[in-house]
């Protein structure tokens, strides 16, 4: 810095210090709520000091909410989630920028489509899909043909229905295309030169290059996973199936009156511990990934 | 064939799937029953299933709680739509109508009639039966965990407060709150507001119509007319009593519903089912005194029987063959004088049959102080013979409407609002929502 | 969007794009079409039979004061949710943007709760803005009835995009933050030398260079204040639309007019509207995304 500004260095700590204290003070207050006792947490004015109790409180919620369960499904779902949309991206970003098709603008317009429709507005209908997979194709087989096939495949209560759904992404494929877009064209020329056809220099040549590409994405998807609320609150009714984000309800204190809110808090922490670490440790990917996605 | 080996690539690759009905290689027949009952009441539901499963050797019922009614309801249409339905669902008393012409289920008497079960339909307390029943009597599903809206209030604080009557008008009721609080009593009736206890109950007792067509009973193109009646009296009443800080606002969204006020001694009076006759018992600590009662009514009014409550188990059509045998065996099992006495015991709900009830009564299960005074439910219940005014409620939608109702009470209550306006634009709303469901169910007929 | 060297298979990208082409006829396609039937049938909770009714969903949800009122809802809640994000973390940005000692470590912190899931943080927040506990319980006993989301629908509004700023401020930060570092350094020095003081430099300099971020981040936000995930997940947690509709907003009231009401065709004539409005706010975003995809 060329100036010496004492009074405005100090204005922008000041302003630093208050952004802590709005983002950051509801986690430390999330903290402090679950690691003390009943009579604490519903004591005013509210204590900020974190006590000792946590681990019991955690020990209550996770048993409470069968969060062993719970997490272990997100676990899945989140993973899932992530690795088909990695996939399922690179591999149509590469059919849109690499070949020399009519189809490519089809294939573009199909998936920027997909921006509009979010889950809420289609939510019924989807669920109606999940449950039975081949419905379309049969309306379709019986429009055309006057056959009935009786195949179903149910996806309802199962990782699955969970995933499929939502593995579908149009800023994880307009990502990958415009990463594709910036590779300089001699690339896919001397791939050609060599001899070796688009799968393989698709497999040996982009995706190592994409890596960087690939861990942003990783990160931002997980997230995405993690916190998906919606679609698994209507499509799964079999307990061995709930999330962690169905399994709020559970923690929110019971109705039977105790206001043990330092449970609720402790499980909120558990629930909010996965995403949290994500996005603490890879935070330069997950940056990456945002800005890159712009959105 | 092609398409199994697409499938089972799939499956390898998405790890888990279902796929479809696997080939019942067991020997036992295996059907769904979903409730809407949760937390303690679920644990309940979960012990019967248990002992369906290990009274017989031939069918295996699986039962899971969606938490809720509403959900439960959700679930089940979703699940239908998508031809996934359990056999057995649970249904709430406001969803009767919604299944009844949704033509998606095996009529109660047909199913026990297809599979050899003789059951005396008359056994079921009128009361009971007429609100899950055609117009002719038949009923169409399982009367299941019944009760009515009872009044429970905090004897010992009665006594404290110098109270030496009990609550059975609502002028008595006034009367008492004002003593409790001068007693020192911040909370003396604690409501919430549910339109199941204060429009339903209190319009059936009062005899009061809720909807023309006797309540709907003779046709979709019934009208709600509660705007019009002694509700909007007692509303008015309840709003006096509010603004006194006589009767207090108690919901969760507050902090506290009215049971745990109940419970807590927070609030000494509340009107709530009879269902929770346990667990208040349970919850209330050892050596306070409480006692349960009729609804008030007010001075001068003839008492009329109390409405059911509670919910019934709809079978639903499309299932295998198999599944209605087990079905059937079910509930023909949860109906034997064993169980129905079990079920109320360990619950709060009231014996659906005349048998029930009177074994129970013989064996002095009401004299004893756990269970002392759940027999009033079925006094209430029982007080009249059913009218037009208290048969039931059967209105399309009916979920809906009870939002309407409770969203007015809401703006009544919280944002001041004016009283009839807010009723006048519930009934407007409502009736809405009955012409929509006429309109849809254009052309059917109630039965 | 041409590259020069392409590969000239007619097969493979149609092997390559299928899997994703498939999800997306099955799971967006198909129900988008089932949407549009529905909007105008009157559709039977149980199915069967609907029949065809032209416009009159569109009539009763138009109709319908509470529709209006969610809008509005929508409309306030999307305003006031993305002018605090943006405000929070444009002013944080200019902060970290300064680069004193310790401003990384802000940095890091400021983009956590952007992990958070609306509802998670909604439960969260029913603790920490209760009326009785958590923060505002001192406040409420020298002036009682001062917050109470429970009761007062303009409470409960305040609450939920509270949380939903919370959350999404650390998003706008981290653009606002990559727009600032663009600026070009010499523009800013050569300010400074001419005496210009930080926040001088900020309102002349770096707030008009950040012209472009700040108009996608509107867009973006209130696209997501509108429909976004979070939008739905924070309001079911928190206040499940009350008290009263007061916090009722447009997603809100489809999801709970289908499942609730068993209404699947009133709230598929809302889907469609809410369609048409996510259609503007795409079609403003595209045309901007794509021009700086051009010109980076």
């Amino acid at each position: 810095m060329i100036q010496r500004t004492p009074f405005a260095d100090t204005f922008t700590y000041v302003l630093m210090a208050l952004g802590f204290v709005l983002l950051i003070g509801p986690f430390i207050v999330i903290l402090a709520g679950a690691s003390q006792t009943l009579q604490q947490v519903n004591s005013v004015p509210f204590r900020f000091v974190p006590q000792d109790h946590l681990l019991e409180n955690a020990a209550a919620a996770w048993s409470r909410a069968s969060l062993g369960t719970a997490m272990m499904n997100s676990l899945i779902m989140a993973s899932l989630v992530t690795v088909g949309k990695v996939a399922l991206s690179a591999c149509t970003a590469f059919a849109i920028v690499f070949f020399r098709t009519p189809l490519k603008h089809f294939f573009f317009w199909m998936v920027f489509i997909t921006l509009m429709l979010p889950l809420e507005v289609r939510v019924v209908p989807t669920y109606a899909v999940a449950a039975d997979l081949f419905q379309p194709f049969r309306l379709l087989i019986a429009a055309l043909t006057g056959i009935e096939v009786s195949v179903e495949w149910n996806l309802l209560n199962s990782y699955a229905g969970l995933t499929l759904p939502l593995i579908a992404t149009a800023t994880g494929t307009f990502l990958y295309r415009q990463f594709f877009m910036t590779l300089p064209d001699e690339l896919a020329e001397a791939a050609r030169m060599d001899g070796s056809g688009p799968a393989r220099f698709f497999f040996d040549m982009l995706l190592p290059l994409s890596r960087t590409n690939m861990l942003a994405l990783t990160t931002i998807m997980f997230v995405y996973g993690w916190n998906q609320y919606l679609w698994p609150l209507l499509m799964i009714t079999d307990p061995a199936y709930k999330t962690t984000m169905m399994s709020l309800v559970a923690l929110l204190p019971s109705e039977n009156g105790t206001p043990d809110w330092n449970v609720t808090l402790a499980g909120s922490l558990i629930i909010m511990a996965p995403p949290l670490i994500v996005v603490a440790v890879l935070q330069r990917w997950f940056i990456r990934g945002l800005v890159a996605t712009e959105k | 064939m092609k398409l199994s080996v697409i499938q089972s690539v799939l499956a390898g690759l998405l790890a888990a799937t279902t796929l479809g009905a696997s080939p019942a290689f067991a020997e036992k027949t295996k059907f769904e029953f979903w409730y809407g009952l949760s937390g303690d009441l679920s644990e309940r539901v979960q012990d019967a299933c248990k002992k369906f499963n290990e009274s017989q050797a031939d069918y295996e019922i699986v039962c899971t709680s969606q938490n809720g009614y509403d959900t439960t309801l959700q679930n089940t249409i979703a699940a239908y739509r998508a031809k996934k339905q359990p056999a057995i669902t649970q249904i709430y008393d406001a969803g009767t109508l919604d299944l009844m012409l949704s033509g998606a289920f095996v009529p109660a008497r047909k199913l026990m009639a297809d599979n050899g079960y003789t059951i005396d339909w008359n056994n079921y307390f009128s009361g009971i039966a007429n609100y899950y029943a055609t117009s002719t009597g038949e009923l169409n599903s399982f009367p299941f965990n019944s009760s009515t809206a009872m009044f429970y209030y905090n004897a010992d604080a009665f006594q404290k407060a110098g109270i030496d009557f009990k609550p059975d008008t609502w002028e008595q009721v006034e009367e008492a709150a004002r003593k409790l609080k001068a007693a020192g009593y911040e909370c003396p009736l604690g409501f919430n507001f549910d339109p199941w206890p204060m429009l339903e109950q209190f319009s059936a007792i009062h005899n009061q119509p809720i909807a023309t067509k006797a309540n709907g009973y003779e046709g979709l193109d019934a009208e709600l007319v509660f705007n019009k009646t002694k509700f909007v009296d007692h509303v008015k009443f309840f709003k006096k009593m509010a603004d006194e800080k006589l009767f207090v606002v108690k919901t969760k969204q507050l902090g506290m519903d009215i049971l745990p006020s109940f419970t807590s001694q927070t609030c000494q009076m509340i009107q709530t089912s009879i269902a929770d006759h346990g667990t208040i018992g349970k919850t209330l600590p050892e050596g306070v005194k409480w006692d349960v009662a009729m609804l008030p009514v007010w001075k001068s009014t003839e008492r009329q029987n109390s409405l059911v409550g509670g919910a019934s188990l709809w079978v639903m059509a499309g299932r295998p063959e198999a599944e209605y045998k087990g079905a059937a065996a079910f509930l023909n099992y949860i109906a034997t004088p064993e169980m129905a006495e079990w079920w109320s015991t360990v619950t709060g709900y009231i014996p659906v049959t005349k048998t029930g009830f009177d074994a129970m009564k013989a064996g002095g299960f009401y004299d004893k102080a756990p269970y002392k005074g759940r027999e009033r439910a079925i006094e209430s219940l029982a007080y009249t013979p059913t009218s037009q005014n208290t048969r039931g409620i059967r209105l399309g939608g009916f979920t809906q409407i009870r939002k309407e109702v409770s969203t007015s009470l809401e703006a009544i209550f919280m944002q001041n609002a004016d009283v009839q306006a807010e009723l006048d634009q519930a009934v407007e709303r409502g009736n809405t929502v009955l012409r929509r469901f006429e309109k849809t169910y254009a052309g059917q007929k109630l039965n | 969007m041409d590259k020069r060297a392409v590969f000239k298979s007619w097969w493979l990208p149609i092997l390559f794009a299928l899997p994703q082409i498939a999800l997306i006829l099955l799971f967006f396609y198909w129900p988008a079409v089932a949407v549009m039937r529905w909007a105008f049938t009157l559709e039977p909770p149980f199915g069967g039979a609907a029949e065809f009714v032209g416009w009159a969903n569109f009539q009763d949800v138009f109709a319908d004061p509470f529709y209006w009122n969610s809008v509005g809802v929508s409309l306030i809640f999307a305003f006031c949710g993305t002018a605090s994000t943006i405000v929070v973390g444009l002013v944080l940005a200019l902060a970290v943007d300064r680069q004193l000692p310790g401003s990384g470590l802000f940095r890091f912190l400021y983009i956590l709760p952007y992990a958070i899931a609306g509802p998670a943080a909604g439960m969260a927040f029913r603790f920490i803005l209760s009326p009785e506990r958590g923060l505002m319980a001192s406040v409420n006993a020298v002036f009682p009835d001062f917050w109470n989301p429970a009761k007062y629908g303009s409470h409960a509004l305040v609450l939920v995009i509270v949380i939903f700023a919370w959350k999404w401020a650390g998003y706008t930060f981290i653009f606002l933050l990559a727009g600032l570092q663009s600026v070009p350094r010499a523009l800013t020095e050569a300010a400074a030398m001419d005496g210009a003081g930080p926040i001088r430099r900020a309102v002349d300099i770096q707030i008009p260079m950040l012209a472009p971020t700040l108009f996608f981040l509107l867009v973006i936000m209130m696209t997501e204040g509108f429909v976004g995930a979070d939008t739905f997940g924070i309001v079911h947690h928190t206040t499940g639309g009350g008290p009263n509709h007061g916090t009722e907003v447009m997603v809100f009231r489809i999801v709970d007019e289908a499942f609730k009401g068993l209404n699947y065709s009133g709230a598929s004539a809302q889907s469609i509207v809410l369609i048409g409005l996510i259609m503007v706010f795409t079609f403003i975003q595209f045309r901007f995304i794509e021009k700086r995809v051009h010109y980076k």
